[in-house]
């Protein structure tokens, strides 16, 4: 059984989130939203299957139910999560491809979330155009990619330590292709109504509302399909079919919204990701929101940046490490420049 | 189930007549609710309960007629009535609410942070090995016994945790059956800026049965044998099926508590394998002495055949007390494997001269070799004469060098030996032994270990001459094997 059902977020969790950290809810959602699509970007230029990214973006999305956002370089955390579960699976990645793919992504040469020309009406955008490819960019030094090393080991344990180790992860699309199936893909065409309804589950995982923590499988896997069929005019039975799945009516009607609205909001949480970007002095920097970013934006918004910028947190010891912790990052960065403008 | 579209879901004639007569039953019931409104309140809400029980009684009922006119059905069926066609009013009565279907809740847990390991209180150490410490301890909350192994984390090590420890934790965490050792929680110290001290908390068990082996002064009956294989064999089925290979079975890992109930403990070696198995898998598994020759010949594709020829071995140990295969390193192994089960012939083993170490071996040609099943057979049961024949069939079946003729763990379930007289002895009647685990320091074991990460997986073996074989093991092979399966006092 326990490949079907998942450990849910319990409603405490969730609401500490909202109070774990002085960031607002929105920035909050920007950088979930964000460092879920770089998860997914890695994963990709990585080569491994959906099935492992998916995975490294449910726990991600579980640590930050534990642990505060800001402990961290989002970034980091990512990578993390992405080196844990493919270290699990058949498909292990090396800490230097990791360190590869992470610094390209980062770097302005990257397509990844570079501002498109047009992010208003509900026109297509025009593709953007590449971005310039310097490969100096993206170049790894050694003691950069050592302390990017360091620092992916230590967020690793610290994902590992914050889960109580428990890394499995049962992902609904396996059973959304059985559901399909057994609802003989509701007589249209198969790859079709397929493909969208794996879209939906996969922009699901981009969820700020976090989906994969407070629904099991089964529900995702419904409410993938029901919304798939709704787009493809796919003919659904008349009676209340997805008990059938164990899902019950209000579930379902919270994950269809929850799922259908993703689109909207990513533009929007994309938007302002570019514009914080923009604000910022590291704007000349790749599209990944950093916590440099959020420091900014906190700034330009008058709200104060307490030490680890956790002013309520309350964890108390672990703030002193992670200031200690930031403090080397900044060096290294520093350091990295300094060592970039010689070259 | 194609082509029928709309009309395997519209409602069809049967259907509706359920349904008039799910309508007619809601009405009676509230009337009978109306009733029941009057009396007091604790005596409504049982018999609420009672109306409702009567209730899915009927319904259930009612399905199995209609599965009789209908014959069987496609899907489940949907046990509610229609809603729409309930009256508004009756909605918010709690026997409304009982109409609503039965759907399966999932309970997943739920995720959070280590606790530490000061919440337990250590009691004394069991053992110190190549994998790491393993201590007894007590929890201070409830007083329970537990054993907490340490995660063995090199330092030195830049790819982060072990894979090997990571992968323990997620398939003891993913097991749970009564012959595979329970995994209770991970704990880590106290200090958390650094995650370096990680426990694993096991079940605690009194014994291992290398212990026990080593110090009985007399073997194990002989249904007391068929007890300890049918607990190690459900355990391994199990595991099996759920696409788990143990890697590393030997007699050091099977622990043994007072009850005479075994489990399969020290998963530092197993892992998840999909069937078919991979094309490259690690050959640097399994303990030499228990090792499989397809592993020895080097062999990256590999399957759930290696743990049964583990079994087999450790079915050997049981009988005689004495590991069955000692070989001093891999050639030696392999040699000995070759002295108890024959030679591969292409017959017995169609393809083993592809794998990789087989190039080596220098094997005589094939007009000298007698068949090769019955040799195996013979020579097996020259070495255990008082093995009846079912039990000679079974070992033999498990020491097979071609990994396709071994039994799979759910067959061996099934197998003859098991059903035979002297019958397994029940669990309970086991006999108990001192445990050394919860009193004393263990000795260091002089069990070879299982490989070990990043040790040379060295193909080559040098030139490998097994022709010189030939003639002595068959010559004893011949010399004994009429002797047969033989006869003991001692078998109950």
């Amino acid at each position: 059984m326990s490949h079907m059902i998942n450990p849910l977020a319990t409603p405490e969790q969730l609401y500490q989130r909202r109070s774990f950290s002085a960031l607002p809810t929105e920035l909050q959602d920007a950088i979930f939203f964000s460092t879920q699509c770089l998860t997914q970007a890695a994963g990709l230029l990585l080569q491994l299957p959906q099935s492992v990214t998916a995975q490294a973006n449910v726990l991600l999305a579980r640590y930050w139910l534990i642990e505060p956002m800001v402990s961290h370089e989002f970034s980091d955390i990512s990578a993390a999560s992405v080196y844990l579960t493919a270290k699990l699976s058949p498909y292990p990645r090396s800490p230097r491809d990791l360190a590869l793919v992470y610094n390209y992504l980062l770097s302005p040469s990257s397509t990844f979330f570079q501002p498109s020309v047009s992010a208003s009406d509900d026109s297509p955008p025009p593709p953007p155009p590449p971005p310039t490819n310097i490969p100096n960019d993206y170049y790894l030094p050694e003691h950069v990619y050592n302390s990017f090393q360091t620092r992916l080991l230590h967020c690793e344990s610290r994902i590992l330590y914050a889960l109580s180790f428990d890394t499995h992860v049962s992902l609904p699309h396996p059973l959304a292709i059985t559901y399909l199936q057994a609802l003989d893909f509701l007589n249209t065409s198969k790859s079709t109504i397929s493909k969208r309804t794996l879209a939906y589950l996969n922009t699901a995982l981009l969820s700020p509302q976090m989906l994969y923590l407070t629904s099991q499988p089964n529900a995702l896997a419904v409410a993938a399909i029901y919304n798939a069929a709704k787009d493809v005019g796919a003919k659904m039975p008349e009676c209340e079919w997805w008990e059938v799945f164990d899902v019950d009516r209000e579930e379902l009607g919270f994950l269809v919204v929850g799922m259908r609205s993703v689109e909207g909001w990513g533009r929007k949480m994309r938007e302002d990701v570019e514009r914080m970007k923009a604000e910022s002095e590291s704007g000349k920097r790749g599209g990944m929101i950093t916590r440099r970013d959020i420091e900014g934006e906190l700034r330009r918004r008058g709200l104060s940046v307490g030490n680890g910028y956790g002013g309520n947190t309350g964890v108390g010891s672990e703030e002193v490490v992670d200031m200690e912790a930031d403090m080397a990052r900044r060096m290294d960065e520093k350091m990295a420049e300094i060592e970039g403008s010689a070259s | 189930m194609t082509g029928k579209g709309k009309s395997r879901w519209a409602d069809s004639a049967e259907d509706a007549a359920l349904e008039a007569q799910l309508k007619k039953e809601k009405e009676e019931k509230k009337r009978l609710k109306a009733e029941k409104a009057r009396k007091a309140e604790a005596e409504k809400k049982k018999r609420e309960a009672e109306a409702a029980a009567a209730q899915r009684q009927h319904q259930q009922q009612q399905t199995g007629d209609d599965d009789h006119v209908n014959g069987p059905p496609a899907k489940r069926r949907r046990l509610s009535p229609d809603r729409d066609a309930a009256p508004p009013q009756a909605a918010p009565t709690t026997a409304s609410s009982n109409d609503s279907s039965k759907l399966l809740r999932f309970e997943g847990g739920r995720f959070g942070k280590c606790r530490s390991v000061e919440n337990y209180d250590k009691l004394n150490d069991i053992e110190e090995g190549a994998y790491g410490w393993v201590a007894r301890a007590r929890e201070i909350e409830t007083g329970k016994v537990v054993a907490l192994k340490r995660l063995k984390i090199d330092p030195k090590d830049r790819s982060g945790l072990p894979v090997t420890g990571l992968r323990e934790i997620q398939i003891l965490k993913d097991c749970s059956h009564r012959n595979i050792v329970q995994l209770k929680e991970v704990v880590v110290s106290d200090d958390t800026s650094k995650i370096e001290n990680i426990f694993i908390v096991l079940e605690f068990l009194e014994h291992d049965l290398k212990s026990i082996l080593e110090d009985m002064p007399e073997p194990f009956l002989a249904s007391e044998v068929k007890t300890l294989l049918l607990q190690l064999c459900s355990g391994i089925a199990y595991l099996h099926s759920h696409y788990i290979l143990h890697r590393d079975l030997k007699t050091s890992n099977l622990l043994l508590n007072n009850r005479g109930q075994l489990k399969i403990a020290d998963f530092g070696m197993a892992r998840y394998v999909p069937d078919p198995p991979p094309p490259k898998l690690t050959q640097l598994v399994v303990t030499l002495w228990y090792r499989a020759p397809e592993l020895l010949l080097g062999a990256a594709r590999y399957g759930p055949e290696i743990d049964m020829w583990s079994v087999g071995c450790i079915f050997g140990e049981l009988l005689t007390r004495e590991p069955l295969l000692q070989g001093k390193n891999e050639v030696d192994e392999l040699t000995k494997i070759f002295e108890l089960c024959g030679l591969p012939t292409d017959e017995s083993w169609p393809g083993f001269r592809r794998l990789p170490n087989a190039r080596s071996l220098r094997l005589p040609s094939s007009s000298t070799k007698p068949a090769p099943q019955t040799t195996t057979t013979t020579l097996i049961r020259a070495k255990f004469p008082l093995l009846t024949t079912a039990g000679v069939s079974l070992l033999s079946s498990l020491l097979s060098l071609n990994p396709s003729k071994r039994p799979t763990a759910s067959d061996m379930l099934e197998h003859e030996y098991f059903r035979q007289d002297p019958k397994p002895k029940q669990e309970a009647m086991f006999p108990t032994f001192p445990s050394k685990a919860g009193q004393e320091k263990r000795r260091r074991r002089e069990t070879p270990n299982a490989p070990q990460r990043g040790q040379k997986a060295d193909g080559s073996m040098g030139q490998v001459d097994f022709s010189s074989l030939v003639g002595g093991i068959f010559g004893a092979g011949r010399e004994r094997e009429e002797r047969g399966g033989g006869f003991s006092l001692r078998m109950v």
